[in-house]
């Protein structure tokens, strides 16, 4: 257990931790899992239900770690912003995820659970 | 997975798409996802997403094979039972609209695979597709019963009464 815990701590030094809120992790969840086709603004906003300006602001944050880009697309005559995720941004994604379920994992086990 | 299913029903629809573009690829997706519904099946798997149902392994596989999908290339032929629900789709909803698509998909998904009661349903409808409009959502809901759903008398009856709150609606609306 001690040694899963240290390498556990050892395997978040590779982790951008500034991703570490809900919505950054909801907001490069949902854009990962649409991949090449990315995510329109109005489909985060309605799917996560968050505030334009929690959704704007975080968004941003993302586009300039590098870990989405945004362009513009036309759908039904409208011109919407897409956001897709970048190789960087898949990586990082991917770390953290398998990041999060060894924690999990090592948590419960660390309160006892079977 | 068979993606010459896809395309031979792409082909017998009359979609000619273009994988550059956002709306042909939200367009297949959809479209494949009403006709597994349907009782079409091509095999590919689809999750709950921010888009509503959304098959990552379909995209991944038209990009692969970007040329055969937009040239519409296929060895594949639809048996007759396919054929005819592939036009009923086709009349059902003629001209592909994405936000009819998008709104008939995410219904079918709680109504149809999650078996949600019709409330729950049409409030996750609502919610995941708030930016369109009230009519918009009640057009798509409609087309996903009109194909997917087989009613009984009340039900009939029950989507007589709704289409008529819409036509009254319209005609207040045209009238100014």
């Amino acid at each position: 257990m001690d040694s899963d815990f240290l390498s556990l701590m050892k395997e978040s030094e590779i982790l951008n931790s500034d991703v570490f809120s809900l919505i950054r992790l909801l907001l490069l969840s949902s854009i990962n899992s649409l991949g090449e086709d990315g995510v329109t603004y109005r489909e985060l906003k309605a799917g996560l239900d968050v505030s334009d300006g929690a959704l704007f602001t975080n968004l941003k944050f993302l586009e300039k770690t590098g870990y989405i880009t945004c362009e513009e697309i036309i759908l039904e005559g409208k011109k919407l912003q897409s956001y897709k995720i970048t190789h960087e941004g898949s990586l990082a994604w991917e770390q953290i995820r398998i990041w999060l379920k060894k924690f999990v994992e090592c948590g419960g086990r660390n309160n006892g659970s079977k | 997975m068979d993606l010459n299913k896809v395309i031979a029903c792409l082909k017998e629809i009359g979609l000619k798409p273009k994988i550059n573009s956002f709306q042909d690829r939200l367009v297949i997706q959809k479209v494949v996802y009403l006709l597994q519904c349907k009782g079409i099946q091509s095999g590919f798997g689809y999750n709950l997403h921010v888009r509503g149902p959304y098959s990552p392994v379909l995209t991944k596989e038209v990009y692969e094979h970007k040329d055969a999908v937009q040239k519409l290339v296929t060895d594949a032929k639809l048996n007759a039972s396919d054929s005819k629900k592939v036009e009923e789709f086709k009349e059902l909803f003629s001209g592909l609209k994405p936000s009819l698509l998008e709104v008939a998909a995410t219904y079918s998904y709680f109504a149809f695979q999650q078996h949600q009661d019709v409330i729950t349903v049409l409030q996750n409808v609502k919610r995941m597709k708030s930016f369109y409009s009230e009519t918009q959502i009640a057009v798509g809901v409609s087309k996903a019963k009109q194909f997917l759903f087989m009613p009984n008398e009340n039900d009939l009856a029950e989507m007589k009464e709704e289409a008529k709150i819409w036509q009254d609606a319209s005609i207040k609306n045209m009238r100014g």
